[in-house]
């Protein structure tokens, strides 16, 4: 059986990739499950999505704890314990990662001793999310990499998907989708089909556990205030407002006042300060700001910035 | 504005926020936008109860982004929660239980869906009752939290996943239901427009009795724009006259923000992807003319 985990963000078109590749499964005459899971249905959350795809029909149920492919359509949730990216990860598991960097460096990272590929990153600083044939290229090569799928089954998977965007749309994806098949054409089969999982033969992966939320996020006082700043919904944004203050003209209310989230205070002497760790990146306050003194820059590059390594 | 009000200005708007951060609310959500601004001005005495819709997700146990209680009932139902809630207080202060300087403000929180709809019964009697609360409605024109469909407050035109050439109905004028109600006190807001805002919420919290505030609430996921535009959407829906901004007060209707010249509605239309349809491939002048008379058929009436 195979089991794939397509890992995203809201917006990015994940659930869209895994019907994808489910569909042309399908066409490939398999037995297929494929379902999103996600917790608020929101832009820039994460969310991931993942098929199962067999010969005879399939038993297992839930989610996937033991993927065969791994494909990672926003580098940045990697790290991020919450979006699970490798859950179940072992040195069997094929990942594909959507980053400029290596698959050598992501395999230093990351010493799980699994096999990493990258797709080729086209636009590097724009926003991530908003890569709108993200979903289509991932389950393009994924369709390659599992070395079963026919071109002509994912043309139809694609067409059976999206055909309702209309033809720009369709031709749009498909072209991205084919131009993934085609560039993985290398490495067709590798993700190796995992076996049947026997309840009995559960053995604890080899990881390293992340350490778990505070326990004060996890059951906060349930009379306690505002407790949802628990919720790091920072971790949402590709991109980052940063201001500039030579350029503030401290109006002491505009960014502040109609930041959806309230997450920009202004101090005393009416500097406002974001709190990054809730803000979600809807960059509202750049679109806002009269003397334009915030600049929406890409988060993973001002990641980068602040931790060289 | 007179010397009534604390908000002259827009510098007087408050600079720190007391509705909690780390919401599941969409980035860029306009009703998340109008609701911390009228959380500032209501203040944290206050229990707020939530009919299902996107701003169920607020509170999800065991988070909160409020300082007060929180109630969460059924889509119809909000009203009469409300109605409970506030029995419950006026109980305990006429036992001398609580209080009086330690009342709180009952507030309902319901999206369109449960206000132009389902919730309409339980808040006319609840009006009806003479029912001390204020009523907030986030109006996103659709079942936003499910995929944007259809609703009583979709608007002529839009597309929605239950009318995908365009919805042929148009949106029911809820603040005309409401006022037919002779309740307290009845206004229109938008995030957008903060000052204005701040003003109708203060002015409804020192009266008493029904008082319901329509919040209109630009919504980059239901509506089809990027989450950074929800400003630009909001003040182009009140430029254009689409979104008239008003009160309700001793039986009269004044609009506080009325547009000066206003703007075409095609330059509102025209930002929002539910609306794409009627630009391209082909723009369908026919409907974007309909739009317009309505919206200039109402202000002719506005006088």
């Amino acid at each position: 059986m195979f089991r794939i985990r397509f890992h995203g963000r809201g917006g990015q078109g994940i659930k869209t990739a895994s019907q994808i590749l489910g569909s042309a499964f399908f066409r490939s005459g398999f037995e297929v499950q494929d379902a999103p899971r996600y917790g608020a249905e929101r832009r820039g959350a994460p969310i991931f999505a993942y098929v199962r795809a067999d010969r005879s029909p399939i038993h297992e149920r839930g989610v996937i704890l033991r993927p065969d492919l791994v494909v990672v359509a926003d580098e940045s949730l990697v790290p991020i314990p919450a979006a699970g990216v490798l859950q179940g990860v072992t040195s069997n598991t094929l990942l594909l990662v959507n980053s400029p960097q290596t698959p050598e460096l992501w395999q230093q990272r990351l010493k799980l001793g699994a096999p990493v590929l990258c797709l080729p990153v086209e636009s590097e600083g724009e926003d991530r999310a908003g890569l709108p044939h993200i979903g289509a290229t991932c389950a393009g090569a994924a369709a390659r990499l599992v070395g079963v799928v026919a071109r002509e089954s994912l043309v139809q998977a694609v067409e059976d998907e999206l055909a309702k965007l209309g033809a720009d749309e369709l031709e749009f994806n498909l072209d991205h989708a084919l131009a993934a098949f085609d560039a993985f054409s290398r490495h067709a089969g590798r993700v190796q089909e995992g076996a049947a999982i026997e309840a009995g033969g559960y053995a604890r992966p080899e990881w390293i556990d992340l350490e778990p939320d505070a326990a004060l996020f996890a059951a906060p006082d349930v009379e306690g205030a505002a407790t949802s700043e628990g919720a790091k919904t920072g971790l949402w944004r590709t991109l980052r407002p940063v201001i500039d203050y030579e350029r503030c003209n401290r109006c002491s209310w505009i960014c502040s006042t109609l930041c959806p989230d309230g997450a920009i205070r202004v101090e005393a002497d009416h500097t406002p300060r974001v709190d990054y760790d809730h803000c979600k990146g809807c960059m509202v306050c750049v679109a806002v700001c009269p003397p334009h003194a915030i600049a929406a820059v890409s988060e993973a590059g001002a990641r980068a910035e602040e931790s060289p390594a | 504005m007179s010397a009534e009000t604390r908000f002259g200005r827009m510098k007087d708007l408050p600079s720190t926020h007391l509705l909690g951060t780390g919401t599941a609310m969409c980035a860029g959500c306009g009703g998340l936008e109008a609701l911390h601004e009228i959380y500032d001005v209501l203040g944290a005495r206050s229990v707020f109860v939530n009919a299902a819709g996107c701003m169920t997700l607020l509170s999800v146990y065991p988070f909160t982004p409020f300082r007060g209680s929180w109630l969460y009932t059924s889509m119809a139902s909000a009203p009469a929660g409300a109605q409970g809630v506030r029995d419950a207080l006026d109980l305990l202060l006429a036992r001398g239980a609580l209080p009086p300087e330690e009342d709180l403000q009952v507030v309902t929180l319901t999206g369109d869906g449960a206000a132009y709809g389902m919730g309409l019964s339980a808040t006319s009697s609840a009006i009806e009752r003479g029912l001390d609360f204020l009523y907030i409605c986030y109006d996103n024109e659709g079942y936003g939290n499910t995929g944007q469909q259809t609703s009583a407050a979709t608007p002529h035109g839009a597309r929605t996943a239950t009318a995908v050439g365009g919805h042929v109905g148009w949106k029911k004028d809820l603040f005309a239901i409401w006022c037919a109600h002779r309740p307290a006190y009845a206004a229109t807001v938008i995030g957008a427009e903060p000052l204005d805002l701040a003003r109708k919420i203060e002015k409804a919290m020192k009266l008493k009795g029904p008082r319901l505030i329509l919040a209109l609430a630009p919504c980059p996921t239901g509506w089809g724009y990027e989450p950074r535009d929800t400003v630009e959407v909001g003040r182009l829906a009140v430029k254009s006259g689409v979104f008239p901004l008003k009160e309700y007060e001793d039986g009269r209707v004044t609009h506080t923000k009325p547009p000066h010249p206003r703007a075409p509605v095609k330059d509102y239309l025209r930002l929002q992807g539910r609306f794409a349809h009627l630009f391209e491939p082909k723009r369908d002048e026919a409907t974007i003319a309909e739009i317009q008379a309505a919206v200039d058929r109402y202000w002719e009436g506005a006088g």
